[in-house]
């Protein structure tokens, strides 16, 4: 759109109503995200993983750079050194967390036989620490429009609510997972900020609630109900269970077709809101396209493994069954499944990384309605970034997103 | 072309001429608000940024970068200029312009050689961590072990001591005359083997063939291995075995060794996307391995300490092989003890004929045979 510009665009005392309301566009260039995943997958193997972080910020640039809003695309600051100066830093900071923890679960077993078991909660919820972190990070690594997001408030206060609402949800047996959902959406979102413009969340638990019932009356009656029937009568049970697991994805994708909706249209930024058309069968395919190749990688590794099992039983196995036994001891044996092992790994990742990340980011972003941007014109840039500390802790726990 | 922030006449510059104003071809951003701004650009002693005929900003040509933008669109940030501040554009000719005149556009953008950089330095990274886990752990589990206070030790092993205990299942057996013999049996073996580290051993009522050393110097005979021997030699030499564990302090450099391979393998690599499997595996095979050398050391102890007391250590390898027969599988390299076979072919070279008196009298053997019928 820059090159039909109109004079009176230039004029700033003047400034054009936008649109009351645009979409987001989402520039489909599949193929180069699917060989920056390939490559990145093939250099992953090669450099015993610490590829990642290259890899995770050339993806995050990728689907930045490709998202735009009212025809200005945001960008990813964030660099592949930060993230690996934050791990490292979250190694040395882990180092004598794992000790603490260590010498903590010795003193709780003196005391009491398998006391130590709660100290798992700690870990629950340093995980959600990591995870309040690492949003901030990729947050205040994002520009739009020249003015950066920013996010405050605190990663253990955040925990701390994870760690009360993940109770209640427990005691309720799910019924209250939509209010925790939502108050922990505000309380991220109230942190939130586009330069000057102040983010909120406005979606309720009983919003999501009311779209989702039908998920959350029938969880806790197919989570019960089945293994009973198995038990009480198994022929029927089993063919139920084979009926409950092949619709599970298409259950799964409306309901959260449902949640991006409801979390999409509870967003605002100043005044300005969004809005979500998203569909189930936006989701289905891609859900059942990576269980397709999920079953398709996992052929392809038995016949891997068995293969390797027969060409060293072949060449090193004699015919007696010890030496056969012996042969499958082989270094040769071990490596071969163990790199296969690891290449239909990296291949499941990437196909995760094209499908639930690449693809459900496009239909997510197409999806979308932009109400009032021009709520957005003129917001002054403010805050400062942060260090990627989050992130690192959060991959040393293995819990990195996108 | 090198970077000339000051070049005030470029003389080599393709199709927009030096001073020449370019048609509205770029959207400017100053980095202070997200106002759009729609500016004109002239290339003369740097980049200069004009809206209005009013000159925003000038970005000399070596300080000019590229920042990450959306396809056909050339985005540009300026080294001098506030962080944020961006321009775009989209104009074929525009871009060719910038590309003429800013050398140093592409300086952070990684190259073939960045790359490669990385590999290299994660395989280095990679060799030291296999190297510090192969070699670097046991060497300072060894080192460390003897520095570790037995007074924690004891504390690891009353931690230890509630778990195995509800694992085992059983009780103590606390026959009186049985004890006797227990104690004397252990005592003689301490003697032959110069244990100065406090010991605290018991026969437990578990059926499992099996002995077990904890930290601290707790150490259990279950009854079924009791139960399983012939003679005061086999169990003595079962004995000699754990109270070696205890003498080489293996409990301890055990955590040593099982903290620090958790910590390499599964921080360092704890994301290698997924191949959680693959770590498992390679720490089991590392755990085993050490594990093995260590069963090794408290094999010889206990030969050596039946060599003082003048009995052969044959009897244990016979106990063991009549215990689990032959061992050799495809997964004897994660075994956590020598193949049974080759404890017993140690044992058997390492046999001399009795030349010292009989560790228990029958009476005593019987005793201690009946420790859990109490």
């Amino acid at each position: 759109m820059n090159d039909v510009l109109t004079p009176q665009l230039l004029s700033p005392e003047l400034p054009p109503a936008p649109p009351a309301s645009s979409r987001i566009e989402f520039t489909n260039e599949r193929p180069v995200f699917r060989r920056l995943a390939m490559r990145g997958a093939m250099l992953e193997l090669i450099t015993v993983g610490f590829y990642r972080f290259w890899l995770a910020t050339d993806m995050r640039r990728h689907l930045w750079s490709h998202t735009a809003v009212e025809g200005d695309a945001p960008e990813y600051t964030g660099t592949a050194r930060e993230l690996l100066i934050g791990f490292l830093f979250a190694l040395a900071i882990l180092m004598p967390i794992y000790g603490a923890y260590f010498l903590l679960g010795i003193e709780a077993e003196r005391l009491q036989t398998f006391a130590g078991t709660p100290l798992a909660l700690f870990y629950y919820l340093f995980i959600q620490f990591a995870i309040y972190r690492a949003r901030r990070y990729r947050l205040t690594r994002t520009v739009w429009r020249g003015v950066r997001f920013t996010m405050g408030g605190s990663g253990i206060n955040y925990a701390l609510r994870v760690g009360l609402w993940t109770l209640l949800a427990l005691i309720t047996v799910g019924f209250a997972m939509p209010w925790r959902q939502a108050a922990l959406e505000r309380y991220k979102m109230r942190n939130t900020a586009y330069g000057s413009l102040q983010g909120r969340f406005e979606g309720t638990g009983g919003g999501l609630f009311k779209r989702s019932y039908w998920m959350w009356v029938s969880l806790p009656i197919v989570l019960i109900g089945v293994p009973v029937l198995i038990v009480q009568s198994p022929g029927v049970g089993v063919t139920v269970l084979g009926f409950v697991m092949l619709v599970f994805p298409f259950v799964y994708a409306a309901f959260k077709a449902v949640e991006w909706r409801w979390w999409v249209s509870g967003i605002r930024f100043g005044d300005v809101r969004f809005e979500s058309e998203l569909g189930s069968e936006d989701l289905i395919g891609l859900y059942w396209k990576v269980i397709g190749w999920a079953v398709l990688l996992s052929v392809l590794l038995s016949m891997w493994i068995g293969g390797v099992t027969g060409i060293i039983y072949a060449v090193f196995g004699g015919s007696s069954a010890e030496a056969a036994m012996q042969a499958m001891q082989q270094p040769f044996a071990l490596a071969g499944i163990g790199i296969g092992y690891l290449a239909s790994v990296l291949a499941f990742w990437t196909v995760m990384r094209i499908y639930l990340i690449h693809d459900l980011w496009g239909r997510v972003a197409n999806s979308v309605t932009v109400h009032n941007l021009a709520a957005a014109v003129d917001v002054a840039e403010q805050g400062q970034t942060v260090n990627a500390l989050g992130e690192g802790l959060a991959d040393s726990l293995d819990i990195g997103g996108f | 072309m090198d970077a000339r922030p000051d070049a005030t006449t470029e003389t080599t510059v393709p199709p927009p001429a030096v001073g020449e104003t370019l048609a509205p071809a770029a959207v400017y951003f100053d980095g202070k608000t997200n106002r759009k701004r729609q500016v004109t650009l002239r290339f003369a002693g740097g980049i200069e940024i004009i809206e209005d005929d009013r000159i925003l900003d000038i970005w000399p040509f070596g300080e000019v970068r590229r920042a990450d933008g959306p396809p056909n669109m050339l985005r540009l940030a300026c080294v001098t200029a506030l962080p944020l501040a961006r321009l775009e554009i989209a104009d074929q000719r525009t871009k060719a312009a910038v590309l003429a005149h800013c050398a140093a556009i592409d300086t952070v953008e990684r190259t073939r050689s960045n790359t490669l950089r990385i590999v290299f330095w994660s395989v280095a990274a990679f060799c030291s961590i296999v190297g510090l886990a192969m070699f670097g752990i046991p060497y300072a589990a060894d080192r460390l072990a003897p520095i570790v206070p037995v007074s924690w030790e004891k504390r690891m092993g009353d931690a230890a001591d509630g778990q195995i205990r509800t694992m085992l299942g059983g009780k103590l057996c606390t026959g009186a005359e049985g004890q006797a013999a227990f104690t004397a049996l252990v005592d003689k073996i301490r003697e032959a083997g110069e244990l100065d580290l406090p010991t605290d051993a018991h026969v437990l009522s578990s059926e499992i063939p099996n002995a077990l050393a904890l930290p601290g110097g707790r150490v259990y005979m279950l009854d079924g291995l009791l139960q399983k021997a012939n003679s005061p030699d086999e169990i003595a030499a079962i004995i000699a075995h754990e109270l070696g564990h205890v003498k080489h302090r293996d409990n301890v450099k055990r955590v040593i060794q099982t903290g620090g391979t958790s910590f390499l393998f599964g921080l360092l690599f704890g994301d290698v996307s997924g191949a959680g499997a693959v770590i498992f595996v390679s720490r089991q095979l590392l755990d085993a391995s050490y594990s093995r050398d260590a069963e090794h050391d408290a094999d010889t102890y206990a030969v050596d300490v039946m060599h003082r007391l003048g009995r052969s250590p044959l009897p244990m390898g016979e106990l063991l092989f009549r215990i689990t027969g032959k061992e050799k599988s495809p997964f004897s390299i994660f075994a956590s003890h020598p193949l049974t076979e080759n404890r017993l072919e140690d044992m058997k070279k390492a046999h001399r004929p009795n030349t010292g008196p009989a560790l228990l009298t029958d009476a005593q053997w019987r005793a201690l045979k009946n420790i859990c019928k109490g």
